[in-house]
């Protein structure tokens, strides 16, 4: 590498790491307890698990779960009804109006005794707060597209930190870390360590992570394009008086989707269907296909099937990307990974910032050739 | 030192990387599991050798 470009790169590698650096050592904090969410419920009792029920015992309908619910908040309107990915439980949303992102209640309730387990608490609480800190600064929608920024930032940071690398380790071995050295030296090689090992890991959360921060506005672009078409025919029309049975919804959704079993069912007039529609979303069950998503349209008022589509591929990309992020797909062991991966990315962000505070006033040539020289 | 040279572990811990991690997504039983563990676990253990080395 020319010794113009090594300082163009070092230059790029610098500035965007300081823009992000802060922003990132938040991230990793935060996301560090995120990973064991599900756990620390659990623990703390934010979680209730449904009892466990005799094997084969029968499940109630989700009809009652939705009329139970009405009745605990009769001002209210049933967004969706949700099942437990790991449980035998269903979710029931419900919402002011409609139209609104965020529920005013969600209900837990045993999928076989179909007994109200669980108010589940809304934006409050230690978890909500790490969570918010994560993704939205509590800025909204303004704030999860500032943290995806920061990604950008990071991922040039990334490319721009493994040009690097080669140059400086010209002279030097694998994993050499001078322990003899001067402090900034061993930091230096420490810093090259972390990052070129954990490179591919980093890499991946940042681009999931980056992909993320988007799900909101593609959900918007499916909206707008996708999901418009399929309810052409439909708009301006009166929501029916009365819903037709949202469990006879899930059943023709199951015949319409062999194979596939209900993740969630948006209810009528909500931002995922129509005024006239349940969508009921079936997934796979397998590992990689219980994360993808199938919507089927469901008239509300006759309770046939309408149309039933794949997702578009961008929002097949999110939906891989989000166990890609989280970590959340190997079991208690990959989680631990995930948290050490995490702990040694603030070591590279930490030995990052601390070679530009201990920085000396001399050009990246004569530390390389210094470099170089302390190494032969 | 070469190009080959400085560029062989962190592409094969790159490799292990990206495996561990398709790995748990694709594979359907308990082998791909614990495969996907023991390769991401790889670059931190070489982490661990090298500083320890030092």
């Amino acid at each position: 590498m020319s010794a113009k470009a090594l300082k163009a790169w070092y230059r790029v590698h610098k500035w965007t790491s300081l823009v992000c650096t802060l922003f990132l050592l938040l991230l990793c904090l935060t996301g560090l307890p995120l990973i064991f969410t599900e756990e620390i419920d659990v623990l703390t009792g934010a979680t209730v698990e449904p009892s466990e029920a005799a094997p084969g015992a029968p499940a109630v309908g989700i009809d009652r779960l939705v009329e139970d619910a009405r009745q605990r908040r009769p001002g209210d309107k049933v967004l969706y009804v949700s099942r437990d990915l790991d449980a035998p439980a269903w979710f029931v949303g419900l919402g002011k109006s409609t139209s609104t992102p965020d529920p005013s209640a969600v209900f837990k309730y045993d999928a076989h005794s179909g007994a109200m387990i669980q108010d589940i608490p809304q934006r409050q609480g230690l978890m909500f707060t790490i969570r918010a800190l994560h993704v939205d600064l509590f800025a909204g929608l303004p704030g999860t597209l500032f943290i995806g920024a920061v990604g950008l930032f990071f991922l040039v940071s990334m490319v721009s930190g493994i040009v690097l690398y080669a140059p400086f380790m010209r002279k030097l071995t694998f994993g050499t870390v001078r322990a003899a050295k001067a402090p900034r030296v061993r930091w230096l090689d420490l810093h090259n360590l972390l990052g070129i090992a954990t490179a591919a890991w980093l890499l991946v959360v940042a681009v999931t992570g980056v992909i993320n921060t988007l799900t909101l506005p593609l959900l918007g672009l499916w909206q707008s394009t996708e999901l418009a078409d399929m309810t052409q025919a439909w708009r301006g029309r009166p929501p029916p008086s009365t819903l037709s049975s949202a469990q006879r919804a899930t059943e023709t959704a199951r015949q319409a989707a062999p194979g596939m079993d209900v993740a969630f069912v948006a209810f009528p007039g909500t931002v995922f269907t129509t005024s006239h529609h349940y969508m009921v979303f079936m997934r796979g069950d397998t590992a990689l296909t219980s994360r993808l998503l199938k919507p089927v349209m469901i008239d509300a008022e006759t309770g046939t099937l309408t149309d039933s589509r794949s997702l578009p591929w961008y929002l097949t990309v999110i939906l891989l990307s989000q166990p890609l992020h989280f970590g959340d797909y190997g079991g208690m062991p990959l989680k631990i990974i995930w948290a050490l991966f995490d702990l040694v990315a603030i070591g590279v962000l930490g030995s990052g910032l601390y070679l530009w505070l201990a920085r000396r006033r001399t050009s990246i040539e004569t530390q390389l050739a210094e470099l170089e020289g302390l190494a032969s | 030192m070469s190009t080959a040279r400085i560029w062989k572990w962190p592409l094969v811990l790159a490799a292990l990387t990206v495996f561990g991690l398709l790995a748990a997504l694709l594979g359907q039983d308990a082998l791909w599991w614990a495969l996907s563990w023991a390769t991401l676990a790889a670059p931190l253990a070489v982490i661990v050798i090298c500083v320890r080395r030092s």
